[in-house]
């Protein structure tokens, strides 16, 4: 799950950072992730996990970070199999 | 105030199309957009730059009032205003804003947008921290 979630931000993020040098935990909003291409990133995980993110769940915290959208992930779809 | 990349619009636009209007504009505003690719993408643009202008005025404390819920309405004459509804337009209550003025434009890159709100006075100082004239916030103030 962490591959794909790099990839999408890697392809729709917009970050001047390459994404592997950033951390599970960091912000990736102060890292330079614009709101508009955090939209981006919502279709395309959207795309990539078949699931659709509820009203409930459009904030700017559910992808301020690799780890925060995992954690949003395994909500919608459950936990990675091992 | 807020600005967009033109070309970012436009890619989402190739990339992500009906899904990615839909989930941020509403019918009105897509009505409004008309024209060649390149003048659809600036107006959409310039209306996400007012969405997010206006967010920062609103100032949601948890949840985002929903894209849709901000909506630019243009006038016939050819002026804009923010309608709000739902999520916003509570949000604006709760924040004692009275009234929001916007104001677009884009260029060949990049579309903008400003927004002001007018705050009662009650709400106008310490509340909000005090910013330029009484009772007026403008979306210069960040999250």
């Amino acid at each position: 799950m962490d591959d794909e979630i790099r990839q999408i931000l890697a392809e729709h993020g917009r970050l001047p950072v390459e994404i592997s040098d950033l951390s599970d935990d960091a912000d990736l909003y102060q890292a330079g992730m614009t709101s508009h291409a955090s939209v981006n990133v919502m279709l395309a995980l959207e795309d990539a996990f078949d699931i659709e993110f509820p009203e409930s769940m459009l904030r700017k915290s559910t992808f301020e970070s690799v780890g925060a959208i995992r954690d949003a992930l395994v909500t919608l779809v459950g936990a990675p199999a091992e | 105030m807020d600005v967009v990349t033109i070309e970012e619009v436009a890619d989402s636009l190739a990339v992500f199309g009906d899904r990615y209007v839909g989930r941020l504009f509403t019918e009105h505003e897509v009505a409004s957009c008309r024209g060649s690719d390149a003048s659809v993408a600036a107006g959409l643009a310039a209306r996400f730059a007012a969405k997010e202008a206006a967010i920062k005025v609103l100032r949601p404390s948890t949840h985002q009032p929903e894209w849709r819920s901000i909506e630019v309405r243009r006038h016939p004459d050819g002026w804009c205003a923010l309608h709000l509804s739902d999520s916003a337009a509570r949000l604006a209550r709760q924040q004692g804003i009275s009234d929001m003025a916007v104001s677009l434009t884009h260029d060949r890159a990049i579309a903008a947008a400003v927004v002001v709100a007018l705050v009662d006075g009650e709400r106008s100082g310490k509340e909000r921290g005090a910013h330029g004239g009484a009772g007026r916030a403008t979306s210069e103030e960040t999250l």
